[in-house]
């Protein structure tokens, strides 16, 4: 049990396998939250990693606010609240390249 | 020659359960034949146990890829006529998880050459214990697989909720009532619950195979600015989004941690295994099966989350 989220030990999410070490994790951990914070933010949604609790925290503009434990609750929320998921293949997400190609 | 026909839907398990039999040994001296439908083999890497091993990569047997098939057995036919010694007794046909076996088997036995030295003895097919049913509703080819199939192995037993397995064995029985139905658990067989108080499902009499659009393998190759986070914060966004549509996802990516090997089935992602470090051209290079998109789309999507666009 982590004592400042309060979540049981459970194995890493698949999508955490890439790194090696302690330092690796924690840049990851930063990048991923770089990552979903450009995609979500047109979603209306906020996403922080800190790298000091385990997790990613992520608000909306209701005020709502919460700490999930792996990308896959990331969506499962952001479905959630935004009532449909967000689908990288939206033209959101795959147009904006289509100039340069 | 006898020949085993491996087949069964996309991650239904085929190289798990044919791998474990190569350790243990159950098919040695079997010329493996690996079929996949995508240009980038990876199943092959998986497969090192065999010494003798051949990739048709780049068509499924069963349409595209037929001619080279026929031609790789009529080679193997070839050289063991000359053999006087320790001649090669048995073949083993992993088809790609499109492959329809019956056009396969189909083509052995009417092939001038081939009808002299092969018979087809087996054709297991696998049946993924979480998503069979799912795909028996709704895709045509799931449900040839199971027809044809002499002998189905249930694989995932251990993750399937009980009620839900049991009415998929009485549906598989429903289906092809001649066949043996056996459990596996990556690759070991395991006993099956009792089910014969359990509903099939009734499933649709006809489906319309036209209605749906084609699946089709793309190739994604990950260039220096996707890393692996970028990747697999991709990854796991398109697997909820459309997982239903994404029937599989393999590859594998280089990380700091390792030759990691993707493997997913609709929306559940395997633990990524790590590979022995080696050189490989195909590393970095992820085959995406599935339907109802625009395979660059793909491509530029990923680019934009890993932030080149």
């Amino acid at each position: 049990m982590c004592s400042a989220c309060g979540y049981p030990e459970a194995p890493g999410h698949w999508t955490e396998a890439g790194a090696a070490n302690m330092a690796e994790r924690l840049r990851s951990r930063f990048r991923r939250a770089d990552i979903l914070e450009r995609v979500l933010k047109p979603y209306g949604l906020n996403v922080h990693d800190g790298g000091l609790v385990p997790g990613i925290q992520i608000s909306n503009q209701f005020g709502n606010q919460t700490i999930v434990r792996d990308l896959a609750e990331v969506w499962a929320l952001a479905e959630q609240w935004t009532g449909s998921p967000v689908d990288p293949l939206d033209p959101r997400f795959t147009t904006s390249t289509e100039k340069d190609s | 020659m006898r020949m085993t026909v491996l087949g069964g839907f996309l991650g239904s398990g085929k190289t798990t359960w044919l791998r474990h039999q190569l350790h243990e040994g159950v098919f040695k001296g079997a010329f493996v034949i690996v079929n996949e439908a995508a240009e980038t083999p990876v199943d092959d890497a998986l497969l090192q146990g065999s010494s003798n091993l051949a990739v048709l990569a780049g068509g499924c047997a069963c349409c595209v890829g037929k001619a080279d098939l026929i031609a790789l057995l009529r080679k193997i036919c070839d050289e063991r006529s000359s053999q006087t010694e320790d001649r090669l007794e048995r073949i083993v046909l992993e088809t790609s998880g499109l492959a329809d076996p019956g056009p396969i088997v189909e083509a052995i036995r009417t092939d001038p050459i081939l009808v002299h030295h092969i018979i087809v003895s087996e054709t297991l097919v696998m049946v993924d214990a979480l998503h069979a049913l799912i795909q028996l509703r709704s895709e045509p080819l799931g449900r040839k697989q199971i027809e044809i199939a002499d002998c189905m192995m249930v694989s995932k037993i251990d993750e399937a909720n009980p009620d839900d397995l049991a009415r998929l064995l009485a549906t598989l029985h429903v289906i092809n009532p001649g066949a043996q139905i056996f459990g596996t658990v990556k690759g070991t067989e395991v006993p099956l619950p009792d089910f014969d108080q359990s509903e099939p499902e009734h499933l649709a009499e006809v489906l319309n195979e036209k209605a749906l659009s084609p699946i089709f393998p793309s190739k994604l190759a990950l260039d220096e600015t996707v890393d692996w986070t970028s990747f697999s914060v991709w990854l796991s966004a398109l697997l909820h989004a459309r997982g239903n549509d994404i029937m599989r996802v393999k590859g594998v990516v280089r990380t700091p941690a390792g030759r990691l090997l993707v493997q997913t089935v609709r929306k559940i992602a395997q633990s990524p295994e790590i590979l022995p470090e080696q050189e490989s051209r195909e590393d970095n290079t992820i085959v995406v099966i599935g339907r109802g998109y625009r395979e660059e789309d793909l491509a530029r999507s990923l680019k934009y989350f890993a932030g080149a666009s």
